[in-house]
């Protein structure tokens, strides 16, 4: 190595993937290191509240299953409302998470690697959070197993032509592959952290946890293959996912719901509204954990773009939804997008949507914006608003006003309704901050062959 | 090094190198010798570790395929005997049997059973969990997760001369060198 004092930058983008110099050593020290340091009142301020919203969420569940799901506000004709809103929003913010771990790796984009793992953690906690609504809402949840092919007495199996029955393969397919890979990328690192353990009993939890892992080479041989394998296969997943999921409104005949432009513009909404939950996320993270020399201002610089690429066609998808509602010359489309949707009962919150899904990310042209970490940060969070809002709009407005005037009704939603959506915020933080306490938040095993292959390049060029 | 008494199945030579060049030339020259029964413990992936020790293509795609082949062909079979034969469902009159409305359901099992059997396939493959293994036995192995390059070469005790494997490891750069024992239950 150079003894400059500026290092050679490792790859014709610019800013190093790792700041300063680091040996596989110190790498370890300063990414496990926050695994043994005992929780600072940081951790604690965000993890008391975060755990009364998990206990505001048994609450909320409590009461709906004594009482039935009519303490909700969903009623004819809306009949889905912040149930499936939620549901749609959990999953396409887990899907930012597998698009990092498993699409960049795919593409062999080396920033991913610092942060693909608490994406991953991200996307198992948001997809638990997504799976229990649609679990509530058929109502009695001790029943669900019969969405099930099992051999039934009553001899009839579910309707596989559904697409209510596609969602419960795509998501407990989803949550199950989500979980394999993200644990295949931890074995080793809990194997580091058994072996760096500072008690006997944290060495006996993280060595079970580790399941021996030993690094191997007979076993990397193998590994290596299986998890660019497991790659493989959750990309085409994530995408079949939010396919399915926005299937439940395409194969129907609601305006607004039923159009061919859907599968893609949900995909992109998914992406979009998933890396904001990961600059949300990773920036307070980064700054408590001591983690800014591997997740790196390029790294967030590059996750704005993909937002504001993500953003771009999600606007051209709300374009095309406008532009197919006035040239198909259906009445019904076009009152619902230019009357209902602008100047109807929501219209505040359709306005909202076009203003942080459409107007924000295009700050992120400026390079300015992309590195102001506070802008990004509040950024971010309004795309995450801008994309509930989205979901509200396509689901509620279509439901409460569609053919027949007749059958019209206002749709508002109960303090139930509300409970469980703050609930299911605080249950994904708990789960969040229990991942960051007592797992690494970043690939260790990972970034250090990064780091090695960074040094075997620089020592070449 | 204190060990249990009883006869050893197989004893265990380690050593730690500095960096994976010196650990892999080490690896070369060992086999050389003749020692086949060789292995390399790293962090990470060694580029080259797999060349190095000789290892014949993965399984592990093969398996994938299997699993993602036997996912297809139940997720179909069993759609297609439920609402086909064993219990028609007309919804919409959809026809009892609709490959495109099937094509969803086994592409997710198609996926998921070739995710498990990736998982399942790779356990099975490395022996794991193992919680035990001699090479622990060993106090400084524990870097080999961290930041170690550990060697080890293995066989019966009758056919191995330790000494010479020991001399030989430490003659190509290797330190902490030990010979470990599995504890015979």
């Amino acid at each position: 190595m150079s003894a400059a004092p500026e290092p050679a930058a490792p790859d014709l983008e610019g800013a190093p993937l790792i700041l300063g110099e680091h040996t596989s050593e110190s790498l370890n020290k300063s990414l496990l290191d926050h695994v043994w340091r005992k929780a600072g009142p940081g951790w604690w301020a965000l993890f008391l509240p975060a755990l009364g919203g998990t206990g505001l969420l048994a609450v909320c569940i409590t009461y709906l299953l004594v009482e039935g799901t009519g303490v909700w506000g969903n009623n004819q004709p809306v009949g889905w409302a912040f149930d499936i809103i939620n549901f749609v929003w959990w999953i396409g913010i887990g899907h930012a998470g597998t698009l990092i771990s498993a699409i960049l790796l795919l593409f062999q984009q080396k920033w991913r690697t610092s942060i693909n793992r608490f994406a991953e953690a991200m996307t198992l906690f948001a997809v638990l959070c997504a799976a229990l609504y649609p679990t509530l809402h058929t109502g009695r949840p001790w029943f669900d197993y019969w969405l099930l092919p099992y051999p039934s007495t009553l001899g009839v199996g579910p309707n596989f032509k559904s697409p209510l029955v596609w969602d419960v393969f795509a998501i407990s397919t989803y949550l199950t592959v989500s979980f394999l890979f993200w644990y295949v990328g931890l074995i080793p690192d809990l194997a580091a952290l058994r072996d760096s353990s500072p008690t006997r009993r944290k060495r006996i939890v993280y060595g079970i946890l580790s399941l021996g892992w030993r690094g191997s080479g007979r076993h990397w041989h193998n590994y290596k293959i299986a998890y660019l394998l497991l790659a493989g296969l959750s990309t085409p997943l994530v995408v079949s996912v939010h396919t399915i999921v926005s299937f439940d409104f395409a194969t129907s005949v609601i305006p607004g719901w039923h159009a061919t432009i859907f599968p893609p513009y949900f995909v992109a909404g998914a992406v979009f509204s998933g890396f904001a939950m990961v600059v949300t996320l990773a920036i307070p993270a980064r700054k408590f954990l001591g983690l800014r020399h591997v997740i790196t201002d390029r790294h967030l610089e590059n996750m704005n773009k993909v937002m504001l690429a993500t953003g771009l066609i999600v606007g051209y998808g709300y374009l095309m939804e406008h532009f197919v509602a006035w040239y198909g010359g259906n009445q019904y489309e076009s009152w619902l997008f230019f009357v209902n949707r602008a100047q109807g009962p929501f219209h505040g919150v359709y306005w909202l949507m076009l203003f942080c899904n459409i107007v924000i990310p295009q700050l992120f042209w400026f390079k300015k914006a992309r590195t102001n970490i506070a802008w990004m940060w509040i950024a971010s969070i309004l795309i995450n608003v801008g994309m509930w809002c989205e979901r509200f709009i396509i689901i509620v407005t279509s439901l409460q006003q569609d053919y027949l005037p007749s059958s019209w009704d206002a749709y508002s939603p109960t303090w139930v309704d509300w409970g469980m959506y703050i609930g299911t915020l605080g249950f994904f933080c708990t789960l969040f901050l229990l991942f960051l306490k007592f797992l690494p938040a970043v690939a260790v095993s990972e970034v250090k062959e990064l780091s090695h292959e960074l040094k075997a390049e620089g020592s070449h060029g | 090094m204190t060990q249990p008494a009883g006869k050893p199945r197989k004893l265990w030579t380690v050593a730690e190198f500095s960096t994976a060049g010196a650990l892999l030339a080490a690896v070369r020259a060992v086999r050389e010798h003749g020692h086949q029964d060789v292995d390399t413990y790293s962090p990470y992936p060694l580029h080259g570790g797999s060349e190095a020790l000789g290892l014949k293509k993965s399984r592990v795609p093969m398996i994938a395929a299997l699993g993602a082949l036997g996912g297809v062909t139940l997720g179909y079979g069993v759609m297609y005997y439920m609402n086909a034969v064993d219990f028609p469902i007309n919804v919409g009159n959809r026809p009892p049997h609709s490959p495109p409305m099937f094509i969803p359901i086994t592409f997710e099992l198609g996926v998921l059973l070739s995710a498990l059997f990736i998982f399942f396939g790779l356990m099975l493959l490395s022996r794991l969990p193992q919680p035990y293994h001699a090479v622990f036995e060993h106090e400084s192995f524990r870097s080999a997760s961290t930041h170690g390059f550990w060697i080890s070469v293995a066989g019966a005790p009758a056919s191995m001369d330790t000494g010479k494997v020991e001399a030989d490891l430490k003659a190509l750069g290797g330190t902490n060198v030990a010979t470990v024992r599995e504890e015979v239950a």
